[in-house]
Protein backbone atom coordinates (compact mmCIF):
# COMPACT_ATOMS: atom_id res chain seq x y z
CA UNK A 1 0.00 0.00 0.00
CA UNK A 2 2.85 2.36 0.95
CA UNK A 3 4.60 1.71 -2.39
CA UNK A 4 1.33 2.36 -4.18
CA UNK A 5 1.02 5.74 -2.46
CA UNK A 6 4.60 6.65 -3.33
CA UNK A 7 4.06 5.65 -6.96
CA UNK A 8 0.82 7.68 -7.14
CA UNK A 9 2.55 10.72 -5.62
CA UNK A 10 5.39 10.43 -8.11
CA UNK A 11 2.95 10.15 -11.00
CA UNK A 12 1.04 13.21 -9.83
CA UNK A 13 4.27 15.16 -9.49
CA UNK A 14 5.28 14.10 -12.98
CA UNK A 15 1.91 15.14 -14.38
CA UNK A 16 2.24 18.51 -12.66
CA UNK A 17 5.70 19.00 -14.17
CA UNK A 18 4.33 18.16 -17.61
CA UNK A 19 1.59 20.80 -17.30
CA UNK A 20 4.01 23.39 -15.97
CA UNK A 21 6.46 22.81 -18.81
CA UNK A 22 3.92 23.39 -21.60
CA UNK A 23 4.21 26.80 -23.26
CA UNK A 24 1.11 28.95 -22.70
CA UNK A 25 0.09 29.06 -26.37
CA UNK A 26 0.64 26.08 -28.67
CA UNK A 27 -0.32 25.70 -32.33
CA UNK A 28 -1.10 22.37 -34.02
CA UNK A 29 -2.49 21.08 -37.33
CA UNK A 30 -1.23 24.12 -39.21
CA UNK A 31 -2.28 24.30 -42.86
CA UNK A 32 -1.57 27.21 -45.18
CA UNK A 33 -3.24 26.66 -48.53
CA UNK A 34 -1.37 27.49 -51.69
CA UNK A 35 -2.63 30.70 -53.31
CA UNK A 36 -4.36 29.82 -56.60
CA UNK A 37 -1.88 30.84 -59.34
CA UNK A 38 -2.48 34.43 -60.32
CA UNK A 39 -4.55 35.09 -57.22
CA UNK A 40 -3.51 37.25 -54.34
CA UNK A 41 -5.00 35.46 -51.39
CA UNK A 42 -5.00 32.29 -49.42
CA UNK A 43 -6.10 30.93 -46.05
CA UNK A 44 -4.46 29.43 -42.98
CA UNK A 45 -6.03 26.92 -40.61
CA UNK A 46 -4.71 25.66 -37.28
CA UNK A 47 -5.69 24.91 -33.72
CA UNK A 48 -4.48 27.09 -30.86
CA UNK A 49 -4.29 25.70 -27.32
CA UNK A 50 -4.12 27.92 -24.28
CA UNK A 51 -2.31 25.94 -21.56
CA UNK A 52 -2.22 28.82 -19.10
CA UNK A 53 -4.58 29.86 -16.33
CA UNK A 54 -5.38 33.15 -18.06
CA UNK A 55 -7.34 33.98 -21.19
CA UNK A 56 -5.15 34.68 -24.22
CA UNK A 57 -6.18 37.42 -26.62
CA UNK A 58 -4.93 37.55 -30.20
CA UNK A 59 -5.73 40.75 -32.04
CA UNK A 60 -2.99 40.88 -34.67
CA UNK A 61 -1.38 38.31 -36.93
CA UNK A 62 1.40 39.05 -39.38
CA UNK A 63 3.55 37.13 -41.82
CA UNK A 64 6.74 38.16 -43.62
CA UNK A 65 5.43 36.14 -46.59
CA UNK A 66 2.17 38.07 -47.06
CA UNK A 67 1.34 41.77 -47.35
CA UNK A 68 -1.52 41.46 -44.88
CA UNK A 69 -3.10 38.88 -42.59
CA UNK A 70 -6.61 39.19 -41.19
CA UNK A 71 -8.57 37.02 -38.82
CA UNK A 72 -11.91 36.14 -40.41
CA UNK A 73 -14.90 33.97 -39.74
CA UNK A 74 -16.96 32.24 -42.43
CA UNK A 75 -20.44 31.06 -41.70
CA UNK A 76 -23.50 29.85 -43.53
CA UNK A 77 -26.66 31.52 -42.27
CA UNK A 78 -30.00 30.57 -43.82
CA UNK A 79 -28.14 29.03 -46.73
CA UNK A 80 -26.03 32.15 -47.36
CA UNK A 81 -22.23 31.98 -47.10
CA UNK A 82 -20.75 34.99 -45.32
CA UNK A 83 -17.28 36.05 -44.25
CA UNK A 84 -16.62 38.73 -41.67
CA UNK A 85 -13.48 40.12 -40.01
CA UNK A 86 -12.93 39.18 -36.36
CA UNK A 87 -11.29 41.88 -34.24
CA UNK A 88 -10.01 39.65 -31.49
CA UNK A 89 -9.67 35.94 -30.82
CA UNK A 90 -10.05 35.08 -27.15
CA UNK A 91 -8.90 31.64 -26.02
CA UNK A 92 -10.18 30.75 -22.56
CA UNK A 93 -7.78 29.24 -19.98
CA UNK A 94 -6.95 25.59 -20.62
CA UNK A 95 -8.96 25.42 -23.81
CA UNK A 96 -8.47 25.12 -27.53
CA UNK A 97 -9.83 27.05 -30.51
CA UNK A 98 -9.86 25.49 -33.99
CA UNK A 99 -9.47 27.62 -37.09
CA UNK A 100 -10.88 25.43 -39.86
CA UNK A 101 -12.50 25.59 -43.32
CA UNK A 102 -15.95 27.14 -43.17
CA UNK A 103 -15.29 28.79 -39.79
CA UNK A 104 -12.58 30.89 -38.19
CA UNK A 105 -9.52 31.24 -40.41
CA UNK A 106 -6.67 33.55 -41.28
CA UNK A 107 -7.07 35.33 -44.60
CA UNK A 108 -3.62 35.83 -46.13
CA UNK A 109 -3.38 38.59 -48.73
CA UNK A 110 -0.78 39.73 -51.26
CA UNK A 111 1.65 36.78 -51.14
CA UNK A 112 5.33 37.22 -51.93
CA UNK A 113 6.39 35.55 -55.16
CA UNK A 114 7.13 31.81 -55.05
CA UNK A 115 6.47 31.16 -51.39
CA UNK A 116 7.13 27.68 -50.10
CA UNK A 117 7.52 28.19 -46.35
CA UNK A 118 5.36 30.52 -44.31
CA UNK A 119 5.85 32.13 -40.90
CA UNK A 120 2.86 33.32 -38.92
CA UNK A 121 3.27 35.64 -35.92
CA UNK A 122 0.47 35.98 -33.38
CA UNK A 123 0.29 39.10 -31.22
CA UNK A 124 -1.69 40.69 -28.45
CA UNK A 125 -1.24 44.34 -29.41
CA UNK A 126 2.56 44.59 -29.73
CA UNK A 127 3.45 41.52 -27.67
CA UNK A 128 4.49 38.54 -29.75
CA UNK A 129 2.72 35.48 -28.33
CA UNK A 130 3.68 32.78 -30.80
CA UNK A 131 5.52 32.21 -34.07
CA UNK A 132 4.66 29.29 -36.31
CA UNK A 133 6.59 28.08 -39.37
CA UNK A 134 5.09 25.71 -41.90
CA UNK A 135 5.28 24.67 -45.52
CA UNK A 136 2.56 25.66 -47.98
CA UNK A 137 -0.01 22.90 -48.60
CA UNK A 138 -0.38 22.31 -52.33
CA UNK A 139 -3.76 21.20 -53.56
CA UNK A 140 -3.64 17.93 -55.48
CA UNK A 141 -6.01 18.25 -58.40
CA UNK B 1 -16.89 -35.22 -43.09
CA UNK B 2 -18.05 -37.41 -46.00
CA UNK B 3 -17.71 -36.13 -49.52
CA UNK B 4 -21.50 -35.92 -49.92
CA UNK B 5 -21.88 -33.82 -46.76
CA UNK B 6 -19.01 -31.62 -47.88
CA UNK B 7 -20.61 -31.01 -51.29
CA UNK B 8 -23.96 -30.18 -49.70
CA UNK B 9 -22.25 -27.74 -47.31
CA UNK B 10 -20.37 -26.18 -50.24
CA UNK B 11 -23.60 -25.83 -52.23
CA UNK B 12 -25.45 -24.27 -49.31
CA UNK B 13 -22.54 -21.91 -48.63
CA UNK B 14 -22.43 -20.80 -52.27
CA UNK B 15 -26.19 -20.26 -52.33
CA UNK B 16 -25.97 -18.18 -49.17
CA UNK B 17 -23.13 -16.08 -50.60
CA UNK B 18 -25.01 -15.55 -53.87
CA UNK B 19 -28.16 -14.59 -51.96
CA UNK B 20 -26.25 -12.12 -49.82
CA UNK B 21 -24.60 -10.62 -52.90
CA UNK B 22 -27.95 -10.17 -54.68
CA UNK B 23 -29.57 -8.76 -51.55
CA UNK B 24 -26.77 -6.21 -51.19
CA UNK B 25 -26.96 -5.31 -54.86
CA UNK B 26 -30.71 -4.84 -54.93
CA UNK B 27 -30.46 -3.12 -51.55
CA UNK B 28 -28.74 -0.07 -53.07
CA UNK B 29 -30.33 2.82 -51.19
CA UNK B 30 -32.81 4.65 -53.36
CA UNK B 31 -33.24 7.63 -51.05
CA UNK B 32 -30.94 10.62 -51.04
CA UNK B 33 -29.56 11.57 -47.63
CA UNK B 34 -28.32 15.10 -48.17
CA UNK B 35 -29.54 16.53 -51.46
CA UNK B 36 -32.96 18.09 -51.96
CA UNK B 37 -34.56 16.62 -55.05
CA UNK B 38 -37.07 18.99 -56.58
CA UNK B 39 -40.57 17.55 -57.05
CA UNK B 40 -40.52 18.68 -60.69
CA UNK B 41 -37.56 19.63 -62.86
CA UNK B 42 -37.22 23.40 -63.07
CA UNK B 43 -36.64 25.28 -66.31
CA UNK B 44 -33.67 27.63 -66.29
CA UNK B 45 -34.40 31.30 -66.92
CA UNK B 46 -33.14 33.01 -70.07
CA UNK B 47 -29.76 34.58 -69.52
CA UNK B 48 -26.71 35.49 -71.56
CA UNK B 49 -23.30 35.27 -69.89
CA UNK B 50 -19.80 34.24 -71.03
CA UNK B 51 -17.48 31.41 -70.04
CA UNK B 52 -13.79 31.59 -69.15
CA UNK B 53 -12.88 31.55 -72.85
CA UNK B 54 -15.12 34.54 -73.57
CA UNK B 55 -17.63 32.32 -75.41
CA UNK B 56 -21.39 32.77 -75.01
CA UNK B 57 -22.83 30.86 -72.09
CA UNK B 58 -26.61 30.61 -71.93
CA UNK B 59 -29.22 28.05 -70.83
CA UNK B 60 -28.34 25.81 -73.81
CA UNK B 61 -24.82 25.39 -72.42
CA UNK B 62 -26.30 23.25 -69.65
CA UNK B 63 -27.64 20.70 -72.15
CA UNK B 64 -25.82 17.49 -72.91
CA UNK B 65 -24.22 16.63 -69.56
CA UNK B 66 -24.79 16.71 -65.83
CA UNK B 67 -23.59 19.88 -64.12
CA UNK B 68 -22.86 20.86 -60.52
CA UNK B 69 -23.28 24.62 -60.35
CA UNK B 70 -21.78 26.72 -57.56
CA UNK B 71 -22.11 30.48 -57.16
CA UNK B 72 -18.97 32.06 -55.71
CA UNK B 73 -16.06 34.37 -56.46
CA UNK B 74 -12.31 34.07 -56.82
CA UNK B 75 -11.42 36.59 -54.07
CA UNK B 76 -13.05 34.29 -51.52
CA UNK B 77 -10.27 32.53 -49.55
CA UNK B 78 -12.22 29.96 -47.57
CA UNK B 79 -15.69 28.73 -48.56
CA UNK B 80 -15.30 28.92 -52.37
CA UNK B 81 -11.98 27.06 -52.71
CA UNK B 82 -13.09 24.55 -50.07
CA UNK B 83 -16.33 23.87 -51.98
CA UNK B 84 -14.56 23.62 -55.34
CA UNK B 85 -12.01 21.27 -53.79
CA UNK B 86 -14.86 19.08 -52.50
CA UNK B 87 -16.53 19.02 -55.92
CA UNK B 88 -13.19 18.20 -57.57
CA UNK B 89 -12.79 15.24 -55.19
CA UNK B 90 -16.32 14.09 -56.01
CA UNK B 91 -15.55 14.22 -59.74
CA UNK B 92 -12.27 12.35 -59.29
CA UNK B 93 -13.98 9.59 -57.28
CA UNK B 94 -16.76 9.24 -59.86
CA UNK B 95 -14.24 9.03 -62.72
CA UNK B 96 -12.25 6.39 -60.84
CA UNK B 97 -15.39 4.34 -60.17
CA UNK B 98 -16.31 4.40 -63.86
CA UNK B 99 -19.52 6.36 -63.33
CA UNK B 100 -21.19 7.25 -66.64
CA UNK B 101 -22.67 10.49 -65.37
CA UNK B 102 -19.65 12.41 -64.10
CA UNK B 103 -20.86 16.02 -63.82
CA UNK B 104 -18.98 19.12 -64.90
CA UNK B 105 -18.18 21.70 -62.26
CA UNK B 106 -19.52 25.14 -63.14
CA UNK B 107 -18.53 28.17 -61.06
CA UNK B 108 -20.79 31.15 -61.74
CA UNK B 109 -19.06 34.26 -60.43
CA UNK B 110 -21.12 36.54 -58.22
CA UNK B 111 -18.34 39.10 -58.55
CA UNK B 112 -18.25 39.82 -62.30
CA UNK B 113 -16.61 43.18 -61.57
CA UNK B 114 -13.33 41.50 -60.59
CA UNK B 115 -13.76 38.05 -62.13
CA UNK B 116 -12.81 38.53 -65.75
CA UNK B 117 -12.73 35.48 -68.04
CA UNK B 118 -8.91 35.40 -67.75
CA UNK B 119 -8.99 35.39 -63.94
CA UNK B 120 -11.77 32.79 -63.88
CA UNK B 121 -9.90 30.60 -66.35
CA UNK B 122 -6.83 30.22 -64.12
CA UNK B 123 -9.02 29.75 -61.09
CA UNK B 124 -11.33 27.00 -62.36
CA UNK B 125 -8.50 25.17 -64.15
CA UNK B 126 -6.63 25.00 -60.85
CA UNK B 127 -9.41 22.77 -59.52
CA UNK B 128 -9.35 20.44 -62.53
CA UNK B 129 -9.40 20.39 -66.30
CA UNK B 130 -12.84 20.66 -67.83
CA UNK B 131 -14.28 22.95 -65.18
CA UNK B 132 -16.30 25.93 -66.39
CA UNK B 133 -16.17 29.50 -65.10
CA UNK B 134 -19.04 31.86 -65.93
CA UNK B 135 -19.12 35.62 -65.69
CA UNK B 136 -20.65 38.56 -67.56
CA UNK B 137 -22.94 41.52 -67.11
CA UNK B 138 -24.41 41.99 -63.64
CA UNK B 139 -27.92 42.39 -65.03
CA UNK B 140 -27.67 39.05 -66.88
CA UNK B 141 -26.22 37.40 -63.79
CA UNK B 142 -29.22 38.65 -61.77
CA UNK B 143 -31.47 37.21 -64.47
CA UNK B 144 -29.97 33.75 -63.82
CA UNK B 145 -29.69 33.92 -60.04
CA UNK B 146 -33.12 35.37 -59.35
CA UNK B 147 -34.65 32.68 -61.55
CA UNK B 148 -32.95 30.02 -59.45
CA UNK B 149 -33.50 31.57 -56.02
CA UNK B 150 -29.79 32.29 -55.60
CA UNK B 151 -28.88 35.28 -53.43
CA UNK B 152 -25.74 37.41 -53.58
CA UNK B 153 -24.83 40.82 -52.20
CA UNK B 154 -21.62 42.82 -51.95
CA UNK B 155 -20.49 43.60 -48.40
CA UNK B 156 -17.89 46.03 -47.02
CA UNK B 157 -18.06 47.80 -50.37
CA UNK B 158 -15.94 50.73 -49.14
CA UNK B 159 -13.04 48.28 -48.81
CA UNK B 160 -10.91 47.39 -51.88
CA UNK B 161 -11.05 43.80 -50.63
CA UNK B 162 -14.84 43.81 -50.49
CA UNK B 163 -16.62 40.50 -50.01
CA UNK B 164 -19.75 38.99 -51.49
CA UNK B 165 -22.31 37.11 -49.43
CA UNK B 166 -23.78 34.38 -51.59
CA UNK B 167 -25.98 31.31 -51.47
CA UNK B 168 -23.86 28.33 -50.49
CA UNK B 169 -25.91 25.70 -52.35
CA UNK B 170 -24.66 23.59 -55.25
CA UNK B 171 -27.31 23.03 -57.93
CA UNK B 172 -27.64 19.86 -59.97
CA UNK B 173 -28.62 20.45 -63.60
CA UNK B 174 -29.61 17.45 -65.73
CA UNK B 175 -28.59 16.86 -69.39
CA UNK B 176 -31.84 18.51 -70.56
CA UNK B 177 -30.65 21.69 -68.88
CA UNK B 178 -33.19 21.39 -66.07
CA UNK B 179 -32.62 22.18 -62.41
CA UNK B 180 -33.42 18.89 -60.63
CA UNK B 181 -31.75 18.94 -57.20
CA UNK B 182 -29.52 20.91 -54.87
CA UNK B 183 -26.99 20.25 -52.16
CA UNK B 184 -26.94 22.65 -49.21
CA UNK B 185 -23.82 23.47 -47.18
CA UNK B 186 -21.87 21.91 -45.57
CA UNK B 187 -20.71 20.03 -48.64
CA UNK B 188 -19.28 16.56 -48.00
CA UNK B 189 -17.75 14.28 -50.62
CA UNK B 190 -19.48 11.18 -49.17
CA UNK B 191 -22.91 12.81 -49.43
CA UNK B 192 -22.36 13.58 -53.12
CA UNK B 193 -21.06 10.07 -53.85
CA UNK B 194 -24.10 8.62 -52.10
CA UNK B 195 -26.74 10.90 -53.62
CA UNK B 196 -25.56 11.73 -57.15
CA UNK B 197 -25.97 8.18 -58.56
CA UNK B 198 -29.52 8.13 -57.16
CA UNK B 199 -30.31 11.50 -58.74
CA UNK B 200 -28.78 10.63 -62.12
CA UNK B 201 -30.49 7.19 -62.15
CA UNK B 202 -33.88 8.90 -62.09
CA UNK B 203 -33.10 10.72 -65.35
Amino acid sequence: MRYLLIAATLLLALAACETESLPPLVAADVIVTEPVPGHRMSAAYLSLSNNSRNAIRINRVSSPNFGAVELHESSVEDGVAKMRPVEELVIAPNSKVALQPGGLHLMLMRPNADIDEVSLNFYQDTTLLLSVDTKITRRSN
Amino acid sequence: MHLKQFLIALLLGSALAAGLFLAMKSGTPAEVRSATVLPGAGELPDFSLIDQHGEDFNANAFRGQWDLVFFGFTHCPDICPTTLQTLAEVRRALVESGDENVPRIVLVSVDPERDTPEILSRYVNYFGAGNIGVTGELEQLRQLTSGLGIYFEKVNIEDANYGVDHSAAVLVIDPDGKFVALFSAPHRVDDYLHDLPIITAKY
